[in-house]
């Protein structure tokens, strides 16, 4: 099994049922890491900042909210901490549903219910009763410190969670206007022919991602063609950094000349010992 | 007889005044039962006769250090608990100390600095209570890095910043711990505990770590108080500005690496919690105080010089002036290469980023 990307309880009423949650589902798209073409490197993210002209260490960045065009409000740790989020534990039950009345467009993403320790009697009981009434059950959970709607529905044995979309997620304008469009009763029959045609049970395991193989099988031809890049000899790549940034604030200080840091006419605010200078 | 123990002897003599006999010098001192050093735990009273013995003793270890380097003094007239001056002028020093005029801006003319460089001098400081020392970083003398460097240090701060004063010898870190143990007084600094030793301790063997990762030495004492001060020997290319940005430029990345651990913060609020990593002595006319330089804690410590192999085992205050000079008796002083293994940081850093 996976490790858990979250972990807490189910509540419903006085029940309390110990969960855990795995993701159900996984990206198997290749990915590609973006080079330098001429060196083969693996290019990096920095951060950086146009206006001071440097990389922006994480620690000097602040989140802000562009409310006009260049104009931000920003928010600390703080602030999101002051936001009201019902308990980051807890998959507070609301309400029994046919899933049937929820259409797919809603579900977002889908994750395994595993239960807890000494949990298992209290899962089972759940499981069973939603499997016997055909029933799922609308609910709401805090992951990554967003609360989501969701909805747990039994299958093969297991309580799914699926997360779902708010309602104002769902675009409304479709742009889609087929009221001039006629229909006509043969047509229609024609249709039908060929839809009963083409019916069967659907089985997933038919379907396969073509795209993927094909590229799949062109890397593996590129690697037996020997068509490698490879980066220069990897270096000790955090060392090599600061070997670089101690050549660059060497470089800097020079030519600085006498551009003095501000640091030094502020002494430790607690100390006894004063900071003016010599020379 | 040596000087070293011809001096124990005479000190040896139960009275509160002597005059010292240091070669061809005679020194007054006074006040020799005067309590220096309250005395904490175990450790009782340290008087000032405690301190001229230690100084005698340590001298043959401690004057290398101190050697070419203006020193700038902290005294203490009342001892370590009492109101403390941090001494840059000297007028009419005697005759056994060396004088040298430097240009300061602050003044906008020459001063007369002092650089102490016999026991003459260490015991005239001592007698004064002049028990901090803080040489600089930079020194006088040209050999064996610095040759073809002016020695014109007066006159005019472009002279002194084209003269070799401006080139240190050491890129320093004051690794200074901001974790409070609960018992100190409002607006007082942290006191030493072990805990927050601890961190600065395992911070200091990650820097060396880092930094030996580019094949550079660094060594380490403890501050005497509640830190860590990492020294780095370098070969004279860089000035003091270059010395800065390169200190500067190992804490900003430190600080990216241990976020948890260290702050580059100036407001003491926002260090709370953490190391301060100071690179801000990296600055003509800054200091820290010499290896060997007793501190201002009740016990009487000093900043002790320790080999990397064993700052897992030692705490500030098992060196004091009551134990050190038998330490170095019998270790010898782990620093006294230092100078020796100066490193060529403008050619490494040259060949690491070619």
């Amino acid at each position: 099994m996976p490790r858990a990307i979250w972990s807490g309880s189910i509540s419903f009423g006085m029940v309390t049922i110990p969960v855990k949650m795995f993701g159900a589902t996984e990206s198997r798209d290749i990915r590609f890491s973006l080079l330098h073409a001429t060196c083969g490197t693996k290019l990096q993210q920095k951060r950086w900042c146009p206006t001071d002209e440097v990389e922006v260490p994480w620690t000097d960045t602040a989140r802000g909210y562009e409310f006009s065009k260049g104009q931000y409000v920003t928010l600390t740790e703080e602030d999101f901490d002051r936001l009201p989020l019902s308990s980051k534990h807890t998959i507070d039950l609301s309400a029994f549903v046919e899933e049937r009345e929820i259409d797919p467009v809603f579900y977002e993403k889908s994750y395994y219910l595993a239960p807890g320790e000494r949990a298992e009697k209290p899962y089972a009981l759940l499981l069973k009763a939603l499997e016997e009434k055909k029933l799922s059950a609308t609910a709401s959970i805090t992951i990554r410190k967003k609360e989501q709607l969701c909805v747990l529905r039994p299958l093969d044995g297991t309580i799914m969670l699926e997360t779902l979309f708010y309602p104002d997620e769902i675009r409304q304008d479709r742009g889609i206007d087929l009221d001039k469009v006629k229909v006509s009763e043969r047509e229609l029959d024609m249709a039908f022919t060929l839809i009963e045609l083409l019916k069967k049970p659907f089985d997933p395991s038919e379907y396969r991602d073509h795209y993927r193989d094909a590229l799949a099988q062109l890397i593996e031809s590129k690697l037996e063609g020997k068509q490698v890049v490879s980066a220069p000899a990897t270096r000790e790549t955090g060392v090599l950094d600061l070997a670089e940034a101690l050549k660059r604030s060497v470089e800097a200080a020079k030519k600085g000349g006498k551009a003095k840091a501000p640091a030094r006419i502020r002494a430790r605010p607690t100390r006894t010992r004063r900071t003016r200078k010599v020379g | 007889m040596s000087e070293v123990g011809e001096l124990l002897d005479q000190l040896g003599e139960p009275k509160a005044r002597l005059v010292l006999k240091i070669g061809a010098h005679d020194l007054p001192v006074t006040n020799l039962d005067k309590v220096l050093w309250p005395g904490s735990g175990s450790a009782g009273p340290l008087t000032k006769r405690d301190l001229l013995r230690y100084m005698v003793r340590v001298s043959p270890w401690l004057l290398p250090h101190l050697a070419g380097r203006p020193l700038f003094v902290t005294r203490y007239p009342d001892g370590v608990t009492g109101k403390s001056f941090y001494q840059k002028h000297w007028d009419n020093p005697p005759a056994f100390v060396r004088n040298i005029a430097i240009y300061s801006s602050h003044t906008e003319g020459d001063g007369n600095y002092l650089i102490c460089e016999n026991l003459a001098t260490l015991l005239w400081l001592s007698q004064m209570a002049g028990l901090e020392m803080h040489p600089w970083f930079s020194r006088v003398d040209l050999k064996p890095d610095a040759r073809g460097r002016s020695r014109k240090f007066s006159g005019s701060e472009a002279a002194l910043d084209k003269s070799v004063l401006n080139f240190p010898d050491f890129v320093v870190f004051d690794l200074d711990p901001y974790e409070y143990s609960g018992r100190e007084g409002k607006g007082e600094e942290p006191e030493l505990h072990r805990r927050a030793f601890n961190r600065t301790r395992d911070l200091a063997l990650r820097l060396r770590e880092l930094l030996g990762a580019l094949s550079l030495e660094t060594f380490v004492k403890t501050s005497g108080r509640t830190g860590l001060h990492l020294y780095l020997p370098i070969v004279r290319k860089f000035d003091y500005d270059a010395a800065r940005s390169i200190a500067e430029t190992i804490g900003r990345y430190a600080l990216r690496q241990w976020p948890d651990e260290v702050t580059l913060e100036w407001s003491v609020e926002r260090r709370t919690g953490k190391i301060f990593f100071d690179y801000n002595q990296n600055s003509r006319g800054k200091s820290l105080a010499s290896i060997f330089s007793p501190r201002r804690h009740a016990s009487g410590t000093v900043s002790m010089p320790v080999d990397w192999k064993q700052l897992e085992d030692v705490y500030p205050t098992d060196f004091t002036i009551s134990t050190v000079p038998d330490l170095l008796d019998r270790q010898g002083d782990p620093w006294a290469g230092i100078l020796g293994a100066k490193q060529d940081l403008a050619e490494l850093l040259e060949q690491r980023t070619a």
